[in-house]
């Protein structure tokens, strides 16, 4: 069951519209974005094909052999469900909502790409100069930047609490030589260090969390050594001391879920953070490599077309709307956690 | 967000050097010392700041010592009695009479040269080439005829060795601050390009190497001797060593540091003149210039003054052009051509668009596959990707048709092309073909060709392309694309630009997306080819090809002096490195792209068949002297300025020349 204080604190962040109307959508978002190949994907959600229905989202690529087209790689599914309709012989094809994946090339012979927004081709955000489609790059490279801001929160949190615990916890010559260490470590020019390595090797999704978490974990340890001295020196904490509880339960079981306000009130920051670094590196050109569909790589080409407004549009839209979305359940959460509104001199 | 773009401009910056570094080797020669020469550059600068310490204020002058050499070598004491002089006063004059003279012609750079100096660390940055275009050698090459033109010499001869050759100089030829030009500075020029103190290892060993000798016999008549013989149509782009001011530079240890912003005298219509650190350049036209009055340098080298700013941003110089404060804007990259250049200066006619069509070597762009690979060491695979690669379709959609398809490694030298050789074509039934006879026969879910190994074990088709240009990203997804059709995987390999050279260069690629500037007379097998440079780093050879066949014929192109027999070489070079299929030509651009403010004039020919530019201010461009032909007329600026300012279009002007389309 959870606990009293944490079903005050939900119904909180419920009566608070903005937040929770934010959280709701980002999480539909989230939730879509993970399954996004059923509604943004080049593949055909179904296939009838003389009778027998195939189902190529999730798998393998399906040579055009299969439905008695001329090739043996994978079908073109837009041009399959055209000739099915034209043969009008039973067989026939549903596409998903965008009928484009985020890496195939959509590219006419009687224009030169980006194309603008139009239904008729379905490329409703238009595309980029390559010609690849703006729903499906925004799309796919939200999953990817929520994957990254989320993978990256998880592992510096978990190095920057373990560390910041101990150092408020133990205190004395442990947390003079971390605070001194911390420090130091803190000057390198993380930066720096990423365009090092984007230059010698290409950077990889786990290269590039790997990375800054070396360099991001730090910022945790300061608020979590503060916030533990001053549980440690509660009574409940003596007290837990006293019954015999080890170091380690005391931190984990008495102190941690003590502190998990300031943790909480973090979170949404830190991934707004996340997502806005991997957005930098790429428009930069330090971050994943091409042809990885990515918000910050779309920037860079919408800023330098700046004629093809579509493009520069919609990835801004985008990333104001989820940065504010970030920010709103931040707000929210501290709001909801926000100590004052439970004591008991209101 | 604004550290990151303060830091990333200075990234630029520095990789915006590097390439500039990196295209312009000195003289025009040899892409092979670019590699190294950065670095040496950088090891030199620390050596220099070590001596600069040590030194206690007190320069120590030296006198360079006289030419050393070798057994075997060296020029006749006494002139050959029996020497033919030659000269060309018969081809045709490609300056237009209508020039008028005067004016500031304005164009930019991306950064401020880091030396005025023509040698030694960091001299081998862009603007370093403009200057080095004002230093002229004895001869030229006509632009249209591709004869040699006297220009420091009115006459050459050639020596009975088939390496020496000899040359008179044109008595009123005059440095900018008025000395005569005589043979003592040529002699220098070895002296000095062979002296420790000018810390220019590749010079050192160029002028040690490749020149032999060099002797004054008259103030005005010296002779020169190269390393091997060469066909005399060649010789002088070999051997045709330009002339260093002697009364000008005093040798020290210190000579680099001391010359760093004093610029050499020039022998051209140009000199270095009012200067503004980190803002301009400006280059003033030589009074009097001895020069003027030539048969082939009349008309030519119109505007006063040419003044180089520093817009350190290629949009924002773009917008500097739109509001005519640049005269003149590259228009090649089709992007510009089609979508920028739709601007309404360009509109309403204050601005023409001049596509000229021109036949100069073209840059050896390709993907080259790297034999080392135990996968790529199959020509089967090889000619399977080849097969694979549909530069047709990039050529056609995101080039939008601008560009051309490359046909063999190097080309662009007139009769050594060997124009008989077809590149292979995207086709995935002769791609599916040459897989399945490499054991590629099957695909995974994937849709990835793979191989079942005698152990069990599966091979994917896959491959990395190392490249270091995020401009051509475009190009690569859409390859990338159509590949897969074929069942071959790339994975795109993007560094930086040096990086993925360094990369290249020590073999570490699998295919490396690159291309090689080209310039000369004729092409280079050698560095690129021959089995000496493969499997070694730091070397041109970057596919290892090797193959002791190809070997002797490249000694006997090399060896060779007769132009025939060379010529007959490299067609069956070419043929050779076609059939090899290692290297898959990418695209050519025969052609130059610019918009002009329509003050700048034009000849009626507009150009050269060797025009690197039309609205080329410096005198030569690659080997040719055909730059200089525009003019500046003022009274038509006023107009169109004033037109601009009422909003009145005028005609609109695009125009594309084919005449020296092939």
């Amino acid at each position: 069951m959870l606990d009293p204080q944490t079903i005050k604190q939900w119904k909180r962040f419920k009566s608070i519209k903005r937040g929770y109307w934010s959280f709701v959508i980002l999480m539909v978002l989230l939730g879509l974005s993970l399954v996004a190949e059923l509604f943004v994907n080049s593949r055909a959600l179904i296939v009838s094909f003389e009778g027998k229905w195939h189902f190529p989202t999730y798998a393998g690529v399906i040579p055009g052999e299969t439905f008695g087209l001329d090739y043996d790689y994978e079908t073109n599914y837009r041009e399959l469900k055209q000739q099915f309709k034209d043969a009008n012989e039973g067989n026939w094809v549903l596409m998903p909502l965008v009928p484009y994946n985020a890496f195939e090339n959509d590219l006419r012979t009687d224009r030169f790409p980006p194309y603008p927004p139009s239904l008729e081709t379905q490329h409703y955000l238009g595309t980029d100069s390559t010609g690849r489609d703006i729903v499906a790059r925004l799309m796919y490279g939200f999953r990817i930047a929520m994957g990254f801001a989320l993978v990256l929160l998880v592992c510096s949190y978990a190095a920057g609490i373990l560390v910041g615990c101990a150092m408020g916890y133990w205190g004395g010559a442990f947390d003079l030589l971390f605070q001194r260490l911390i420090e130091i470590w803190n000057t390198i020019p993380f930066l720096y260090v990423i365009m090092i390595v984007a230059s010698v090797v290409v950077p990889s999704f786990w290269t590039l969390v790997t990375v800054m978490v070396i360099f991001g974990w730090t910022a945790m340890t300061w608020n979590m050594r503060t916030s533990t001295y001053k549980e440690k020196a509660r009574e409940y904490v003596d007290a837990a001391r006293a019954l015999g509880a080890g170091h380690s339960r005391v931190i984990g079981v008495h102190i941690l879920p003590n502190t998990i306000s300031v943790i909480v009130t973090f979170i949404p920051f830190s991934i707004a953070s996340g997502v806005a670094s991997l957005t930098a590196l790429d428009f930069l050109g330090f971050g994943l490599p091409p042809p990885t569909p990515s918000w910050g790589e779309l920037l860079s080409q919408g800023t330098n077309n700046l004629e093809s407004g579509w493009i520069v549009g919609s990835v801004v839209l985008a990333i104001v709307a989820v940065l504010l979305m970030v920010t709103y359940i931040g707000e929210a959460i501290r709001e909801a956690f926000d100590p004052k509104k439970f004591t008991y001199y209101e | 967000m604004e550290i990151f773009l303060r830091r990333f401009r200075l990234l630029l910056f520095l990789v915006v050097v590097g390439i500039m570094a990196g295209c312009s080797g000195p003289d025009g020669s040899i892409d092979q010392n670019d590699g190294g020469s950065t670095e040496n550059n950088v090891s030199d600068q620390d050596q220099n700041e070590g001596t600069d310490e040590d030194d206690s204020g007190e320069t120590v002058y030296v006198e360079l010592p006289p030419i050393a050499v070798r057994e075997g070598d060296g020029l006749p004491f006494e002139l050959p009695p029996n020497l033919v002089w030659l000269t060309n006063n018969e081809d045709p004059e490609f300056a237009s009479p209508d020039a008028i003279r005067g004016g500031m012609y304005r164009t930019w750079m991306l950064s401020f040269p880091l030396t005025l100096r023509l040698v030694g660390p960091d001299s081998n940055g862009a603007f370093a080439g403009v200057v080095r275009a004002n230093q002229f050698g004895p001869v030229s090459y006509h632009p249209q005829t591709g004869n040699p033109i006297p220009v420091l010499a009115t006459h050459w001869a050639f020596g009975e060795d088939g390496r020496s050759i000899f040359y008179r100089l044109n008595p009123e030829a005059r440095w900018s601050d008025g000395v005569p030009v005589t043979a003592d500075d040529f002699v220098f020029a070895v002296q000095f390009l062979r002296s420790e103190q000018i810390v220019g290892p590749w010079y050192n060993n160029y002028y040690t190497e490749r020149i032999r000798d060099v002797k004054k016999y008259d103030t005005h008549i010296y002779g020169v001797q190269g390393a091997d013989a060469k066909p005399q149509e060649e010789m002088h782009y070999y051997y045709g060593i330009g002339p260093r001011p002697k009364h000008f530079h005093r040798m020290s240890d210190n000579w680099v540091t001391e010359y760093n912003w004093k610029p050499d005298p020039t022998t051209g219509p140009y000199h270095i003149g009012k200067i503004e650190k980190g803002k301009y350049v400006d280059l003033e036209r030589t009074k009097d210039w001895w020069a003027d009055d030539l048969r082939y340098m009349r008309n030519r080298f119109n505007p006063e003054t040419i003044r180089y700013r520093v817009i350190r941003d290629e949009n924002s110089a773009w917008q500097h052009f739109l509001k005519g404060e640049i005269d003149t804007f590259d228009l090649t990259i089709p992007e510009y051509w089609h979508d920028k250049a739709q601007h309404e200066v360009f509109e309403k006619g204050y601005v023409g668009k001049y596509w000229f069509y021109n036949q100069l070597p073209l840059g050896s762009t390709g993907i080259y596959l790297n034999t080392a690979d135990p996968l790529l060491s199959d020509k089967n695979i090889r000619l399977g990707i080849a097969h694979s690669i549909n530069f047709q379709r990039v050529i056609d959609t995101i080039l939008r048709g601008d560009y051309e398809r490359l046909e063999t490694f190097q080309l662009g030298f007139g009769p050594y092309d060997n124009k008989s050789i077809q590149p292979r074509k995207f086709d995935l039934k002769k791609a599916s073909e040459y897989f399945e006879a490499a054991g590629f026969d099957s695909r995974d879910n994937t849709g990835i060709r793979t191989r079942t190994n005698d152990n069990g074990s599966k091979t994917r088709l896959s491959f990395r392309v190392t490249y270091g240009n995020p401009l051509h990203t475009p190009r690569l997804v859409v390859i990338q694309e159509e590949a897969k059709k074929a069942g071959l995987e790339l994975q795109l390999h993007m560094l930086d630009s040096a990086t993925s050279f360094k990369q290249m260069l020590e073999k570490k690629h699998q295919m490396a997306w690159m291309g090689w500037a080209s310039s000369g007379v004729a092409p280079r097998y050698w560095e690129h080819f021959h089995s000496d440079n493969a499997n070694v780093t730091q070397t041109n050879n970057i596919t290892n090809h090797a193959n002791p066949a190809m070997d002797e014929l490249i000694m006997q192109f090399r060896a060779s002096a007769d132009r025939g027999e060379r010529i007959s070489l490299a067609h069956q070079l070419e043929q050779i490195v076609h059939e090899s299929a290692v290297v898959i030509p990418r695209t050519k651009v025969p052609f130059t792209r610019q918009g002009a403010w329509r003050w700048l004039e034009l000849p009626e020919w507009l150009g050269t068949r060797h025009s690197t530019a039309l609205f080329n201010s410096q005198p030569s461009s690659q080997m040719y002297s055909g730059g200089g032909l525009f003019w500046i007329n003022e009274e038509k600026k006023r107009e169109i300025l004033q037109a601009k300012r009422e909003d009145r279009p005028m005609a609109k002007l695009v125009v594309v020349d084919e005449t020296y389309r092939n």
